[in-house]
C-alpha cells in the first residue's frame, strides 16, 4: 500500500479530527432522540414532567404501556393504521405497477397521449382546495376509503416501473402470447416474479408513507373511530402542550396516578418505531436500490 | 401487411384497459380538481358538488384582493420565502458534507453503522420528530439542560417566534441529511480509483484529494439534486415536506413566524369553511413557487455558469 509509506501531513490529521467530530456528533443525535423516548417510556409520566432524565429511567414503570394497550382509543388507531398500510400498500402497488405494464409496451396506441396526460398530472396540481371538494363530491369523505384510495396511482413510481418493463425481454411476452395468456395472467404469472425487487421497492415506501400518515386524518376524518396512530399522538402532543407539565404532575400526585397522556403517547410512539425499526435492516438494499432508481428517472 | 387499428385495438384491448383505469383515475383526482382552481374566481360552497366549482357566480379578482390586502399577507409571504430559502440553504449542501466525510472513514463496520443511523429519521413520520422536539426542547428538556449548564438562558424553543425557524431549519437537517447523503455517496463510489493513487504519489493531501477528486467526481450528481432541490423549493427543501414540519411544530406562541401560506390555506380553507378565497391563496402560492424556481435558477446559471434547464 502506498498510503502507508507516505507520510501523513499536519492537514491530514486535521481531516482525521474532523471527521472523526461529524461522525460522533451524527451518530449521537440520529440515535439519541430514539433511545431518550425509549428511556422516558420506560419512566412513570408524572416524574418524567419534572425534566433532569438522560440516560437511564428514574422511576420505573410499565405503567405507559399497561396504559395504553387497555386504551381503547389507542387500540383502534393501532388497528386503523395496520388495516391501512397493509391494504392501501398492495392497492397502490397493484394500481401502479398494471398501469405502468400497460404504458411500457411502445406497441400501445395512443401511448404518446397517455404519457402527456401522466406528466401534466405529476407537474400541476389544482392546489388542496378544490381536491378537498372532489372528495368530497366522491363521498370519500369521512370513511376508511379516503386513507387508500386517493393515493392508489403514484406517477412516480409509475414512470419508475415503466422503465424497469421495458428492460424485460420481449420475447418471454410473445412466447406466453403463443401459449395462449392473455396481457393479466402474463403480467401475473411471468413480469410479476421477474419484477419482485420493483415491488419490494415501492412496497417499503409506499408502506411507510401509510404507517406515517396523519394529515388525511386530521383533515378528511371526523368520525373519532377512523384516526390513526400519527393522528393520536398528534393530538396528544398538542393537548398536552397547551397544559403546563407542572400542573399535570401535582394532578397526578393527588390521584395516584404515574402516568401522563404524553407519557402514554411516547409509549406510543416507541411502539410506532419498532415496525419501522425492525424491517429496516432487511429492507435496506431495496432503500438502497430505491434511491438509485429514482435518481437515475428522476 | 398492417392489420387494422381495430383489431390492433382488440389484440390489446386489457393493456388499453388497464392504462384506461390508469387515466379515469388521473381524470377524477388530479384534472377535475386542477380545472376546480376555477373556484378563486367565483363564490364556491362545498355542498353545491363538482359541477357547483363551474356554475358558481362569478367575482373576480374579488378573492386575491381580499388576500392581498389582509393584514397577515405581508407576514406569511416573507415568512414562506424565508423558511424555503433558508431550508435549502442548510438541506442542500450538508449532505455532501456527510457523504465527503463518511468517505474518508476507513473502518468499514463504523462506515456503516453511521450511514444506517443517519438516514433512520428520514423514515419515521414528522408526527415523531414532533414528539423529539416535545421531548428535547421543553423548557426543562435535555438541550435546556445543556444551556443552563454550559452557562447560557433557557429559552422557549417550541413556543417562540424567534426560534422557530432555526428549529424548523434544525428539525429538517435532521431527518433528511442521512438520506441525501446515501445518493452522494453512492456517486462517490463510483470515481475512479486510481485517480487517488495517481494523486498521492504526487504528494497531494487528503483535503487535495476531496476537492480536487473527490468534489469534482460527484459534480453531476450536485447539479442533478440542486435541480431537485429547486424544483421543491416551495414546498421546503429537498423532500418537500414544510407543511408538516410548520403544521405540527406552530401554535399560538410562535405563529407570527411559524404561519406560512400552506398552513394558512389549510386552516382558512378546511377549517373556517372559506374555500374560493383559500383556492386564491393557493394559486398565489403556486405562481410564487414557480418565481422562486425561475429565480434561483437565474442564480445557479450565474454562479455554476451551468444551465439547470
Amino acid at each position: 500500500m502506498i498510503s502507508r509509506r507516505i507520510k501523513k501531513s499536519v492537514s491530514d490529521h486535521i481531516v482525521d479530527i474532523v471527521v472523526g467530530a461529524i461522525v460522533v456528533v451524527v451518530f449521537f443525535m440520529s440515535v439519541y432522540p430514539f433511545y431518550l423516548s425509549v428511556v422516558l417510556s420506560f419512566n412513570e409520566g408524572t416524574d418524567a414532567a419534572s425534566g433532569g432524565i438522560y440516560f437511564w429511567p428514574r422511576r420505573p414503570t410499565l405503567d405507559n404501556y399497561i396504559q395504553l394497550v387497555s386504551d381503547v382509543k389507542w387500540i383502534k388507531a393501532f388497528a386503523v393504521t395496520l388495516s391501512r398500510t397493509v391494504l392501501g400498500t398492495a392497492m397502490t402497488v397493484f394500481f401502479t405497477t398494471i398501469v405502468a405494464y400497460g404504458l411500457s409496451h411502445s406497441k400501445l396506441i395512443g401511448r404518446k397521449i397517455y404519457m402527456g396526460i401522466l406528466l401534466v398530472a405529476m407537474y400541476v396540481s389544482g392546489g388542496i382546495i378544490p381536491y378537498y371538494a372532489v372528495l368530497k363530491a366522491l363521498g370519500l369523505m369521512n370513511s376508511f376509503a379516503v386513507y387508500v384510495v386517493p393515493g392508489m396511482l403514484n406517477l412516480f413510481y409509475v414512470l419508475v416501473s415503466i422503465a424497469f418493463f421495458k428492460a424485460i425481454p420481449q420475447e418471454l411476452e410473445d412466447s406466453a402470447q403463443v401459449d395462449g395468456a392473455r396481457d393479466l395472467r402474463i403480467f401475473v404469472s411471468i413480469i410479476v416474479p421477474i419484477a419482485k425487487p420493483l415491488l419490494a421497492t415501492i412496497a417499503i415506501f409506499v408502506s411507510v408513507g401509510h404507517w406515517n400518515a396523519w394529515y388525511d386524518s386530521a383533515f378528511f376524518v371526523q368520525n373519532d373511530d377512523l384516526r390513526t396512530l400519527a393522528y393520536r399522538m398528534m393530538a396528544t402532543i398538542q393537548r398536552s402542550s397547551t397544559t403546563q407539565g407542572t400542573d399535570i404532575s401535582q394532578a397526578g400526585i393527588v390521584s395516584m396516578i404515574t402516568y401522563t397522556p404524553l407519557s402514554v403517547q411516547l409509549a406510543a410512539m416507541v411502539l410506532a418505531v419498532f415496525p419501522i425499526l425492525a424491517v429496516y435492516p432487511f429492507f435496506q438494499r431495496y432503500i438502497i436500490a430505491g434511491i438509485t432508481i429514482g435518481s437515475v428517472k428522476g | 401487411m398492417k392489420k387494422s387499428l381495430v383489431v390492433r385495438l382488440l389484440n390489446q384491448r386489457w393493456l388499453q384497459l388497464f392504462v384506461l383505469l390508469g387515466m379515469a383515475y388521473l381524470l377524477i383526482f388530479s384534472y377535475i380538481p386542477m380545472a376546480g382552481i376555477v373556484i378563486a374566481f367565483n363564490k364556491y360552497k362545498l355542498n353545491s358538488g363538482i359541477v357547483g366549482m363551474f356554475t358558481s357566480p362569478f367575482v373576480g379578482f374579488d378573492n386575491f384582493i381580499e388576500f392581498f390586502t389582509d393584514y397577515q399577507f405581508g407576514d406569511l409571504f416573507m415568512n414562506t420565502i424565508l423558511m424555503s430559502v433558508s431550508k435549502l440553504f442548510f438541506t442542500f449542501p450538508l449532505p455532501i458534507v456527510l457523504a465527503l466525510a463518511l468517505n474518508e472513514v476507513k473502518n468499514r463496520k463504523v462506515k456503516r453503522t453511521v450511514q444506517t443511523v443517519s438516514y433512520l429519521p428520514y423514515f419515521i413520520s414528522w408526527v415523531i420528530v414532533y414528539g423529539f422536539c416535545n421531548i428535547m426542547f421543553t423548557k426543562n428538556g435535555v438541550v435546556n439542560d445543556l444551556l443552563a449548564a454550559l452557562g447560557g438562558a433557557r429559552a422557549a424553543f417550541l413556543s417562540e417566534p424567534g426560534t422557530f425557524l432555526p428549529l424548523a431549519v434544525f428539525t429538517a437537517v435532521w431527518k433528511e441529511t442521512g438520506w441525501w447523503a446515501i445518493i452522494f455517496l453512492a456517486s462517490i463510489t463510483s470515481i475512479d480509483l486510481s485517480l487517488y493513487d495517481a494523486a498521492e504519489v504526487d504528494g497531494a493531501s487528503r483535503l487535495q484529494r476531496i476537492f480536487y477528486i473527490t468534489l469534482p467526481g460527484i459534480r453531476p450528481t450536485i447539479t442533478v439534486v440542486l435541480i431537485l432541490a429547486l424544483g421543491n423549493l416551495m414546498g421546503g427543501g429537498l423532500s418537500g415536506s414544510k407543511f408538516q414540519q410548520e403544521y405540527l411544530c406552530g401554535n399560538s406562541g410562535n405563529l407570527e413566524r411559524a404561519e406560512i401560506l400552506q398552513t394558512y390555506i389549510m386552516k382558512v380553507g378546511l377549517s373556517k369553511a372559506r374555500y374560493s378565497y383559500a383556492a386564491a391563496a393557493g394559486l398565489v402560492q403556486s405562481v410564487i413557487g414557480l418565481s422562486l424556481v425561475g429565480i434561483s435558477n437565474f442564480a445557479a446559471n450565474k454562479l455554476t455558469g451551468e444551465g439547470l434547464f
